[in-house]
């Protein structure tokens, strides 16, 4: 115990000793002092490198700090201080590095050093050394002095920060741009200027410019190369089709190559921890892996995105199986094919048949999915479809992908498949139209189209098959081809059962059954009006029959077309209204329905009728008015031809608009101002079917206009163009009223007197003229001679009768000797002469008739006055004086130039006619006249001048 | 004047359709040995498209140098574009050149700036870039052809390239990316001087060898020239 004591505290003065013998030691020699510092220079990354070693060590490892001073362009200018702490070995060089954000060629760097030991093992050698003499660096410059700017050919990352410096000693006045813009160094040096472009852009793979230059006289430039910072891969992913090559992807991200070869595009490198491989890949996006069959099916890769700035990787690891992205399905192939069922058969390319594959069926038809289905297969795949649409295109599409793990699905295969047709599924939608027409029954049938969903193929045809129940035996056959929609049919009067069939390829659908009873197309139903909305037409009825197996509502869906479109709806039995809509209605259109009960027995019965308007609008035109009994006071109107069927609302009535010079209305009228500034009376008829309305209280011998207009609950139609109308005068119409019944009386008289003629004409002025009846006696007797008497004719004893002038249109009738061709030519003058027995006998007598004497009959004295037959011979011809004598003559020979008046010429001839020897033969045969020696009968008319004058001489 | 790809298009055009036409025009077709008059016509033209093209070419490529490169007045010290073939020439020396050493001449600036454009042309850093410069190359190399018949028309022999003289293009990495940028800048000048000269040289040629009595001088109109 004692000796280990007393060991232990020798031991402890010996190395007490020792240490302050080492310490004065290392004083004085500085053994661990820094030596053989040896500085280069990387002007590319502007780094310097420090290398230098410790000697003599005194344990094999010594924690020592080594400060740093690093001066530029002179020693006092010290830039940068710190310290280097590190573990040293014996012997061993040590390695520090120091990066300048100057570049180095721009101004000399001082370096120094020196070391502390720092080491807590061992306290007691706390030393610090004296620093290193400064060390001078500079950076190799080419030969080529025109340098004048630094760093040359830097490659830096977008967004980073580069110190520039360039030297004006050869160049005073020297200015320095960056893409053509001026830069303002900060001067370092007298003749060393620097500057800092900071967060630089790129702007070119060709690299940014910066150059100096004097007077614009280019002196120097270094081109900065900007490089994008390399991005990581992004979705990188492998997979396999084949199970022999995984194929693995990326977005490689921006391209970070430069031009001048100072960058490539980054490099792709892929490397597979599992295996050990490493691959380059060629492509910046995709790269193929070899799958090593006798390798674990298990991968970890890693994608190492590259370029000299900057590197980037990327990891994935997996299972092989976990990776199958299969080829589309293949050979996709249907067999079996019925109107329901089929089976689609198909193959998936090459993969390992001990995989099983996970397969999606989907079956399309036009507009959806219709049925999807997954299926587990290994090898080629089968399925069956069933509950298919008979006749009907469908799109099959398979994908598969591996049922361990489904990673992607393959790309869909397609394909067609028709199903084959089968028999209409569903009875046809039928209405029918009856119209009776002379003792039979006009059936106009309508049927809906079958869906594609019944119809089930293609409609071939329709048959018709009409029954009449009264004589079974009976049979129509009709058989319509496809598309018509429709036929008529005529039937007797009888009832009939129609049925309707839609005929395919297969069969046909299910039998379509309607009744025509007897009375059909007869009911006589009273129409309703109805109110419609945009959205239809709420129809309600009232159920009438007991038994009835639904109803059915009709309409036109365009009545105003010929063909009206016709439209029906079947309801239930129960259901009493329904709401009719569609979108082929239109406001101010009258839509009519009709309402049927179908009897058990499929007949239909006509219980009600509607009429109605979506919506109604005001008249489109107005009545055509007639005025009618026009009074001074009063006038009516009347429009009775006005369609009231074809207007775009119910008419609710119509407005009468009177214009009038009077400023008051009647007090049943209403004022109303028009658009030309003008105003009106305007009367409101509210019933719509009185169609005739009477204007009163109006002034004679007054204007007035008026027009009518009819209205709806939308409102009034336009109003028509006004008619003119003036009242007529009050004592005109009222003289109108009197004299017109007169004139007709007078009429009345003058036709009876004019039937009644001969009885005037007997009584007043018989045809006979009786001398002795003639005024002419009574006349000539009071006048000249009272002794004058008449002359009898009988007297005279005529041997001749010669026609000397014969007028046109004379027809002269003689008794006695008649007329020899020599002689006709004579003068129509008519002489009696006596025979030549007698000529010298006695003298002419001559006398004027003055039997119809118009003077005569005008004094109203019409009666046969007797003339005296004691007159001497030759002295008539002097009872009138020789003027009236010419007078008489001058006046036929100038009526014989053709210049007679009609009048004058008849009353003439009726004398000549009326003469006792032409006319009246009988009268005188009955009273022959006194004999006469001499007597000459002379002509009232038609004696030529040249004949007469002979006479008057004699 | 800036060209734009529809002028070089129709330049070009133009061109086919002289050079169609070229056996047509009587003095160009004379019976029996037309001599080297038609081959020095069609470089004549050859160069003239060239020579248009060529600013189309040089106004994209100066823009990818970037500033001050593609501005109009910058006229860089030629530093390290002294083994590109001189174009420029004193005068008098080049009246007094013979047939023979000014197509020696062309061909041999032709020879050389070929091959730098070459260089140029795998150096672009855009695809588009590339292949204009392609295209111009081949049209030079079709100009280098045309001089060379020309030569043998006139029985000169082509200059034979030295062993080891052939220019390269191998920027090292002690040489200035912004002096690299400076000789293709150069080059493209050098170029552009090369062709307006050997127009002038083509068309003295030209007409030293029309016979007087059947002088007829083709003018070739074409917008932009």
């Amino acid at each position: 115990m004692a000796f280990s004591v007393v060991f232990q505290t020798a031991l402890m003065l010996a190395l007490l000793s020792w240490r302050t013998c080492q310490s004065e030691v290392l004083a004085e020699y500085s053994p661990l002092t820094p030596e053989g510092l040896n500085i280069s220079v990387s002007s590319a990354l502007q780094h310097l490198h420090f290398q230098w070693t410790v000697h003599k060590l005194p344990y094999q490892e010594l924690q020592m700090v080594f400060p740093i001073e690093i001066s530029r362009v002179e020693t006092s200018k010290v830039i940068w201080m710190g310290n280097y702490s590190t573990t040293v070995k014996q012997d061993q060089v040590l390695h520090w590095s120091w990066e300048s954000e100057l570049p180095l060629e721009c101004a000399p760097h001082f370096v120094r050093i020196k070391s502390i030991v720092n080491d807590a093992r061992f306290p007691e050698l706390s030393f610090t050394s004296n620093w290193s003499s400064w060390k001078e660096v500079r950076a190799p410059t080419p030969e080529q002095n025109h340098w004048l700017i630094f760093p040359r050919n830097k490659l830096v990352e977008e967004g980073s920060n580069v110190t520039f410096c360039y030297n004006s000693a050869r160049n005073p006045g020297l200015s320095c741009y960056v893409e053509s813009a001026l830069i303002d160094g900060e001067q370092l040096d007298s003749n060393l200027f620097t500057f800092t472009l900071t967060n630089i852009p790129f702007i070119r793979t060709q690299g940014t410019n910066i150059y100096c230059g004097v007077n614009h006289t280019l002196k120097d430039g270094v081109v900065l190369f900007v490089s994008k910072v390399l991005e990581e891969p992004k979705n990188f992913s492998c997979e396999t089709q084949d199970f022999k090559t995984l194929n693995c992807t990326w977005d490689p991200g921006v391209d970070t190559g430069l031009g001048y070869n100072r960058q490539p595009s980054q490099q792709y490198t892929l490397f597979d921890s599992v295996s050990g491989k490493k691959k380059f890949c060629v492509h910046n996006n995709w790269c193929n892996w070899e799958i090593s069959q006798d390798l674990p099916a298990t991968f970890n890769f890693t994608l190492t995105a590259e370029n000299y700035l900057r590197k980037r990787t990327v990891s994935t690891a997996f299972a092989l199986t976990d990776r199958v992205h299969l080829k589309a399905p293949e050979s996709v192939y249907f067999k079996n094919v019925s109107a329901t069922n089929a089976t689609v058969t198909w193959k998936v390319p090459v993969f390992r048949n001990y995989v099983t594959l996970l397969c999606q069926i989907e079956l399309h038809d036009k507009e959806n999915v219709r049925q999807e289905h997954n299926v587990s297969i290994k090898g080629n795949g089968e399925f069956l479809f069933s509950e298919l649409q008979p006749d009907t295109e469908y799109v099959v599409r398979i994908r598969c992908a591996s049922a361990r793990h489904v990673w992607k699905w393959s790309k869909w295969a397609a394909a067609t498949l028709v199903t084959a047709e089968a028999a209409p599924s569903k009875a046809l939608d039928v209405w029918r139209i009856v119209k009776s027409n002379e003792g039979l029954h006009n059936v106009t049938l309508f049927w809906k189209p079958l869906s594609k969903f019944h119809a089930n193929g293609k409609i071939l045809f329709y048959n018709i098959v009409a029954k009449n129940l009264d004589k079974k035996s009976e049979l129509k056959l009709l058989c319509i081809p496809a598309p018509t929609n429709g036929t008529e049919l005529t039937l007797d009067q009888g009832s009939y059962q129609i049925q309707v069939t839609a005929n395919n390829s297969v069969g046909p659908s299910p039998t379509s059954e309607i009744v025509i009873s007897e009375n059909s197309g007869n009911e006589e139903v009273e129409e309703e009006k109805i109110n419609g909305t945009k959205d239809g037409f709420l129809v309600s009825w009232n159920p009438r029959y007991g038994d009835r197996a639904g109803h059915v509502v009709d309409w036109c869906e365009h009545p105003q077309n010929l063909h009206c479109d016709l439209q029906w709806k079947y309801l239930g039995s129960n259901t009493t209204s329904t709401v009719i809509s569609s979108d082929a209605f239109r406001p101010g259109i009258r839509y009519n329905f009709g309402i049927y009960e179908l009897s058990t027995d499929k007949t239909a019965y006509l219980v009600e009728k509607k009429t109605g308007y979506t919506q109604e609008l005001a008249p489109l035109d107005s009545p055509q008015v007639a005025v009618a009994n026009l009074t001074p006071h009063s006038f009516t109107l009347s429009w009775k031809d006005y369609d009231t069927e074809s207007q775009r609302g119910f008419i609710q009535g119509y407005y009468v608009c009177l214009k009038s010079n009077s400023t008051e209305c009647h007090p049943d009228s209403v004022k109303e101002g028009l658009p030309d500034k003008s105003t009106c009376c305007k009367h409101d008829i509210s019933n719509p079917k009185q169609k005739t309305f009477l204007v009163k209280n109006l002034q004679p011998e007054s204007f007035y206009e008026f027009s009518v207009s009819s209205y709806t609950s939308a409102g009034e139609g336009p109003n028509g163009t006004f008619t003119k109308v003036t009242t007529p005068d009050g004592r005109s119409y009222m003289l109108m009223h009197i004299i017109l019944p007169m004139m007709l009386c007078v009429l009345l008289i003058a036709v009876v007197c004019y039937w009644k003629s001969q009885w005037v004409k007997e009584k007043c002025y018989p045809d006979i003229p009786d001398p002795y009846k003639s005024s002419i006696l009574s006349l000539v007797k009071s006048k000249e001679n009272p002794h004058l008497t008449v002359m009898n004719v009988k007297d005279c004893i005529p041997d001749a009768i010669e026609v000397i002038n014969k007028s046109e249109g004379t027809k002269v009738q003689f008794t006695g000797k008649p007329l020899t061709e020599s002689e006709s030519p004579r003068p129509a003058n008519l002489y009696l002469l006596p025979a030549e027995d007698f000529s010298g006998l006695a003298p002419c007598i001559s006398f004027e008739n003055f039997t119809y004497n118009e003077s005569a009959c005008d004094s109203g004295s019409c009666a046969h006055i007797p003339v005296p037959t004691t007159a001497p011979p030759c002295q008539l011809g002097m009872l009138a004086s020789p003027d009236n004598s010419l007078t008489s003559l001058e006046n036929t020979h100038t009526h014989s130039q053709g210049e007679i008046p009609a009048g004058e010429m008849n009353m003439n001839y009726v004398s000549q006619l009326a003469s006792p020897m032409l006319g009246d033969k009988d009268s005188l045969l009955i009273n022959p006249p006194e004999p006469v020696l001499c007597s000459e009968y002379k002509m009232q008319m038609a004696v030529p001048s040249h004949l007469a004058s002979p006479v008057l001489s004699e | 004047m800036d060209l734009r790809a529809g002028d070089s298009w129709g330049m070009l055009a133009c061109l086919c359709t002289v050079l169609w036409h070229l056996p047509a025009v009587p003095a160009l077709n004379r019976t029996g040995d037309p001599g080297p008059g038609p081959s020095i016509q069609k470089t004549y033209d050859l160069t003239r498209y060239l020579e248009h093209q060529l600013r189309s070419l040089a106004g994209t490529y100066l823009n990818y140098l970037g500033p001050p490169f593609n501005e109009p007045d910058f006229n860089p010290p030629r530093l390290g574009a002294e083994t590109l073939p001189r174009a420029t020439v004193n005068l008098d020396v080049w009246r007094s050149l013979n047939d023979k050493l000014r197509l020696t001449q062309n061909y041999e600036a032709y020879s050389h700036l070929l091959c730098y454009l070459r260089g140029l042309n795998r150096q672009a850093a855009t695809g588009e870039l590339r292949r204009s410069l392609a295209h111009f190359c081949t049209s030079l190399q079709g100009l280098l052809g045309s001089i060379a018949g020309v030569m043998a028309a006139l029985g000169y022999p082509l200059p034979q390239p030295l062993p080891g003289t052939e220019p390269t293009w191998a920027p090292g990495p002690a040489h200035s990316d912004f002096l690299q940028k400076m000789d293709d800048f150069w080059l493209l000048k050098e170029l552009q001087t090369w062709l307006w000269r050997s127009a002038k040289d083509f068309n003295r040629l030209k007409k030293k060898m029309q016979p007087p009595a059947a002088a007829v001088t083709l003018h070739l109109e074409a917008h932009g020239f």
